[in-house]
């Protein structure tokens, strides 16, 4: 587990890089969703596999989680989850500037996951000189969803159900505020071991540099 | 469509719709699968606004969609299981599912001159396929979950899901201090029944006696087949005399019915045991024991009769 440790410099560089990607990405969204973004200090932890349900289950509230890959060069790559609390669906077609009865509450939870994911990420990896490509987002699960039979289940349930092939992985959480429309969301990006040490010789890189 | 030979190539044989816009929704260029399953020529269609071309895309949901790509510069996706089909096409499995357009996949990416986005390609993936099995897959899974909770002869829960139920009524009951009541049914002479009239028969009076406990329960009560000619049901936030009232219906009523069974008409009773929580019961299974206790008592004294298991234990300590 040692040598996917991050030291203080690369936590600091890191965390540096994804607070100026954060403000840039809140100012994008401000102006596409005409209205103001709060994305609050992320936490950068390690977990294990074993722990990765324990840690999630403080999100276990969680109603609807949203999946999105992400990969670029130098074998950075991840998955992003978007984790949606009970209360935060109510006005999102008002806030996405759609017609509520132009989309399901799914499709506007996956529209919305999609819109923060890949707008912070395009402005995370154009930080690192990278590009990113994404798969297509996928609920996990939805408690709204009559039809989903894993409804019952919590994420961290869902995560326990799943046998891995990773010991550890960085965690780096986001929580995203839209006050005027009184929503809220976490971002929850896990970058699988193989690729924490592809993203530290890039950080490595940037080090030297200065 | 490109300038590099494999680029045309690869973008003519792919089995992936590649459309291309401006930024005024206009058809800039599409590829060989798109042009095979919209039946139409590219040469007739460029410049003609994507709305005018395909009047079956929802305009406002589609330019807001569009405007994210462009404003954000991001990729954005649009899944069958949301939007079963974007644009009205044909597809490869016509003859063997019931798919009357393309289930699509579409992916919609900026396109971008010199930094600076100039058109919107969309790629439109066939998942018919996908779409076909994955519906019948959700729904084989829908009655496998029913199939596992239900009694195949007398559509009532069975044993293990019936038990479940009281673990979770139990539990509750315990936690919030609330009153629970469960009320055991056991068919008089059965064997009797079967060994005179048959199997047959004897399934069809579990079939009516189930219907006609199950319709004068409410709906938050929780029905169940236990056993063999043996039924049980929970009755959440109820007292005692509330249960014994329920269940001495539940006996008259079924002493009452006539079941119909080849021109025979066939009668008969149940004995039943109530039992409701008491502070001693630390299992959901001292709940059984109480109410069986009490069901073997209406055995006992006569059949065809209700006897409380609470009364079992006052004459007890008398």
């Amino acid at each position: 587990m040692n040598n996917v440790n991050l030291n203080d410099d690369q936590q600091d560089c890191l965390q540096e890089i994804i607070n100026v990607a954060m403000g840039q990405a809140s100012d994008q969204l401000a102006r596409y969703l005409d209205t103001f973004v709060y994305l609050k200090v992320p936490s950068i932890e390690q977990v294990s596999s074993q722990h990765l349900s324990d840690t999630l289950k403080s999100e276990a509230q969680s109603v609807a989680v949203v999946s999105q890959g992400f990969f670029g060069y130098e074998g950075i790559r991840g998955e992003a989850l978007l984790m949606y609390q009970p209360k935060d669906s109510d006005r999102l077609a008002d806030l996405l500037g759609y017609e509520p009865d132009e989309l399901s509450v799914e499709e506007q939870i996956i529209d919305l996951s999609s819109i923060l994911t890949t707008t912070f990420l395009n402005v995370f990896a154009s930080q690192i000189d990278n590009q990113m490509s994404y798969s297509a987002p996928r609920l996990l699960f939805s408690s709204n969803a009559d039809n989903n039979t894993s409804s019952q289940s919590s994420i961290s349930e869902h995560i326990q159900h799943n046998a891995f092939n990773w010991e550890v992985a960085l965690k780096v959480k986001i929580s995203y505020q839209v006050t005027d429309y009184s929503f809220n969301c976490d971002m929850i990006l896990l970058i699988p071991e193989s690729a924490i040490i592809n993203i530290t010789s890039v950080i490595d890189r940037i080090l030297e540099d200065y | 469509m490109s300038d590099n030979p494999f680029c045309t190539t690869i973008a003519e044989q792919l089995n992936t719709g590649i459309l291309i816009l401006d930024l005024e929704y206009n058809i800039v260029e599409w590829n060989r699968f798109f042009a095979i399953h919209v039946h139409k020529n590219l040469q007739d269609m460029v410049g003609e606004n994507v709305f005018t071309a395909f009047p079956e895309l929802p305009k406002k949901w589609f330019e807001r969609k569009l405007s994210s790509v462009i404003q954000l510069n991001t990729q954005s996706f649009c899944s069958w299981e949301q939007r079963h089909h974007l644009f009205e096409l044909s597809h490869t499995r016509p003859i063997t599912t019931d798919s009357h357009f393309m289930a699509q996949n579409c992916t919609f990416l900026p396109i971008a001159t010199n930094k600076i986005n100039t058109h919107i390609c969309i790629l439109i993936e066939d998942v018919t396929d996908v779409c076909h099995y994955q519906t019948k897959l959700n729904k084989t899974l829908e009655e496998l979950a029913k199939a596992n909770r239900i009694d195949g002869l007398t559509q009532v829960f069975n044993r293990k899901h019936w038990e479940e139920c009281l673990d979770k009524e139990f539990a509750r009951a315990r936690r919030y201090d609330h009153g629970l009541a469960l009320i055991m049914f056991d068919l008089d002479h059965f064997k009797l029944l079967n060994d005179t009239y048959g199997h047959q028969c004897g399934d069809q009076v579990l079939i009516e006696t189930a219907q006609e406990i199950s319709s004068l329960l409410r709906l938050c009560d929780q029905f169940g087949r236990y056993g063999g000619e043996e039924f049980a049901a929970i009755l959440p936030e109820t007292d005692l005399a509330g249960a014994l009232d329920v269940a001495e219906r539940i006996c008259r009523a079924i002493e009452k019915r006539v079941i119909k069974f080849q021109d025979k008409n066939i009668r008969i009773s149940t004995s039943v045991g109530v039992a409701t929580i008491n502070p001693e019961d630390k299992r959901y299974e001292d709940l059984i024991s109480n109410a069986d206790l009490a069901l073997y008592e209406a055995k006992e004294t006569g059949r065809n009769k209700v006897c409380a298991a609470k009364e079992i234990e006052l004459i007890l300590e008398d």
